[in-house]
């Protein structure tokens, strides 16, 4: 067997086990059973191991991995999601967590799948290993926020559960206060300064590639925004205090405002970060 | 048989519970005792605070006079009239005693319905008379099979998950709020019995340090002893509130002690962060207004209570799926214990076939001796193997005619056509 239709295989299995853990942390909110997050957390695992196996094979293929494929692109993005949950899931008992995080693990294993194998990512004029260092560390940073803003989604409902004098299925089966906003708090924490580094890698490659008129893209004046807004909440936090529910709802908000103008972005304006 | 002879709460007073007690503890080897009592072949003694139990196996044939024996032990050793007894006292037979102690093992018959501790204690009585020899195979049986019905009902259904007690729901809430109560700093404001029995639950799940906070410093620093915790005046009640993590209020005031106002004064010195307030005085200690406040989570003593009755509700709604799974388990006992009935005649069937066997093998012995060893091997093997098959029918059919009906009609059949009596 080749090693490109075991790198297929392995992918497909991923695929397949992220799709039954996301069905299984679905089916738990329904059911109210933490058990099954249990349960589905473990298949997460076994389709992250399936996965970094298959990055693994992906960049001893690679070609000094400077020529990313599509594929493996969208692949590593469900693997950084999936990884930092499950890192996660080492310092704090969230299995309901998943349930929130899934759906964008899967998201980005359909995005992969939808994409041709050995596709190239970038165009000639940016396959270079510090945009590879500035995607990889950005998606990280990236992934971070994300779990940070499904935690303040999960602390806004638990919150509102508890404040209304319910302790119902619903509030014990979501994890507690505490526990949503340290997961917030590791997040930031972690997730600003590795987006720095990829924004830093990024803008050196920028200013050496382009020498003028990159600033004005609009994806990098989102990737700005975002990286402002990110650092403004881990101030707030740090600095001010913000704590549990003024700092869930401001990260919900800041990731659904990410969220929107990303869209507009990627589908409105022509870009220099046309391949994302 | 079995039979279950005992009292309980709902039966009987706690004195009465209390006068037996003592004197079931006066006896030395109660349970050798019981045991001695024409009759009773084994038995097994059940006391819990909440109910005074003797489940024996006795012989059929003595029945009156064991159940007899047993009715009067329990009411001398509480110097009860035959009257007061008659009403204290419940007796079950089989299915019935089989029933009873499912129940109670399941936590069905507490008189918190779904409470943990029961099926410890009804694991420690058997493990005493298992120490003492006092149970043989059906009380063996009885109880283990009690010990899976109980563990079915914890696993399968959610009898025992939400608490059901005022102080143990405020637990719950703090760890949903907090996650881990370790190292959680509670304040005590007012000395009264509840806040004192929801902080020494709060301690037992982790909390560590604890501040009494009163109008009488004296007041308070009896209560702090006991949690090894700090004293403190109501003066001091700013500063404390600054550092606390749960806050239960119990005091007698007319007023409120802690206004909306003062938590959000106190806020940012908390660094805005979550407070969890318990309120069970009547009139109310503090402020309704201050559970609009942001990472602020108040509860009093009507919102526990309700969160209570709904978990009461739920543990009702339960116990229905909980008593089928004990009636599944009944069905599975009582077909073992009719299949035993037919075990004494299918081994007087076994004796008589080998019997058999050993007579014409004796007849057999001259010509068989000319035979080689292997070759007398064979045929002993070829006739055990044909007792063996031909035994093999009636012997299924036996086991599974008792495991469904009773098995008298059918063990006296075939203890007449085998003639196993003469």
């Amino acid at each position: 067997m080749s090693l490109i239709n075991l790198e297929l295989i392995l992918f497909k299995i991923a695929f397949a086990l992220c799709a039954i853990s996301t069905a299984g942390f679905l089916l738990s909110l329904l059911v109210k059973k933490i058990k099954l997050a249990k349960f589905s957390t473990w298949i997460l695992a076994g389709a992250f191991g399936f996965l970094t196996v298959n990055l693994l094979f992906v960049v001893i293929n690679s070609t000094g991995l400077i020529n990313l494929g599509s594929r493996d692109f969208f692949s590593f993005c469900a693997w950084s999601v999936s990884g930092a949950y499950l890192a996660l899931q080492f310092k704090t008992k969230t299995r309901s967590l998943g349930a929130f995080i899934s759906p964008f693990i899967l998201l980005f294993m359909i995005a992969a799948a939808g994409e041709a194998s050995g596709k190239s990512l970038l165009p000639q004029n940016l396959q270079s290993w510090l945009i590879t260092v500035h995607l990889f560390l950005t998606i990280v940073g990236e992934a971070l926020f994300v779990l940070a803003s499904c935690a303040g989604a999960m602390f806004i409902i638990q919150n509102r559960l508890l404040k209304h004098k319910k302790l119902s299925r619903m509030s014990r089966l979501l994890p507690s206060l505490n526990d949503l906003d340290r997961i917030n708090h590791i997040c930031l924490l972690w997730g600003f300064p590795v987006l720095s580094a990829g924004v830093i890698a990024g803008t050196i490659f920028a200013e050496f590639s382009w020498k003028a008129g990159w600033l004005a893209d609009p994806k990098i004046i989102w990737t700005f925004t975002g990286w402002i807004i990110y650092g403004f909440l881990l101030h707030q936090r740090l600095a001010i205090g913000w704590k549990g529910y003024r700092i869930a709802v401001f990260s919900c908000a800041a990731f659904i405002l990410l969220l929107l103008s990303y869209g507009s972005v990627r589908f409105c304006f022509s870009t220099l970060h046309n391949f994302i | 048989m079995i039979v279950l002879i005992g009292l309980n709460h709902k039966t009987a007073p706690i004195a009465v519970r209390e006068k037996i007690f003592a004197g079931c503890q006066e006896e030395k080897d109660l349970l050798f005792h019981l045991r001695s009592l024409k009759g009773v072949g084994e038995v097994l003694y059940l006391s819990t605070c909440n109910r005074i139990e003797i489940i024996a196996g006795i012989e059929e044939t003595e029945e009156a006079e064991a159940v007899h024996s047993l009715r009067d032990f329990l009411a001398l050793s509480g110097s009860l009239t035959p009257e007061e007894a008659a009403k204290c006292f419940y007796e079950y037979y089989d299915e019935e005693a089989v029933r009873h102690i499912f129940r109670v093992a399941s936590s069905l018959d507490s008189l918190v319905m779904g409470e943990t501790q029961i099926l410890g204690q009804v694991k420690d009585a058997y493990r005493q008379a298992l120490a003492q020899n006092a149970t043989g195979v059906v009380l063996n049986r009885l109880m283990h099979c009690s010990f899976r019905a109980a563990k079915r009902v914890r696993s399968e259904t959610a009898i025992a998950i939400n608490p059901v007690s005022v102080s143990f729901a405020a637990v719950e809430l703090a760890k949903k709020i907090f996650g881990t109560l370790t190292g959680k700093k509670i304040l005590l404001i007012g000395a009264g019995e509840m806040a004192e029995l929801t902080g020494m639950h709060l301690i037992t799940n982790g909390a560590e340090e604890i501040t009494v906070a009163n109008r009488s410093l004296s007041q308070a620093s009896l209560l702090a002893e006991k949690f090894h915790g700090e004293a403190a005046s109501l003066d001091a009640l700013e500063a404390k509130l600054i550092e606390a993590d749960i806050v239960i209020s119990s005091t007698g005031a007319p007023a409120y002690i802690v206004t909306a106002n003062l938590i959000r004064k106190i806020h940012h010195q908390r660094k805005n962060s979550l407070l969890f307030l318990i309120d069970i005085a009547v009139p109310r200690d503090i402020d309704p207004a201050a559970s609009s406040l942001e990472n602020v989570y108040l509860y009093n003593i009507d919102n526990l209570q309700d969160i209570v009755d709904e978990n009461m509700n739920v543990r009702k709604k339960e116990a229905i799926k909980a008593e089928m799974i004990v009636e599944e388990e009944i069905t599975r006992y009582v077909s073992w214990q009719k299949e035993q009935e037919s075990v004494p005649t299918i081994v007087s069937l076994r004796n008589k076939a080998e019997e058999i066997v050993r007579a014409e093998m004796d007849k057999a012995a001259g010509w068989m001796n000319k035979l080689d060893k292997e070759e007398q091997e064979k045929v002993d093997s070829l006739v055990n193997s044909i007792v063996n098959k031909l035994l093999h029918t009636p012997v299924a059919a036996l086991k599974e005619e008792s495991s469904e009906f009773s098995s008298k009609d059918i063990v006296a059949t075939v203890r007449r056509l085998f003639r196993l009596d003469e």
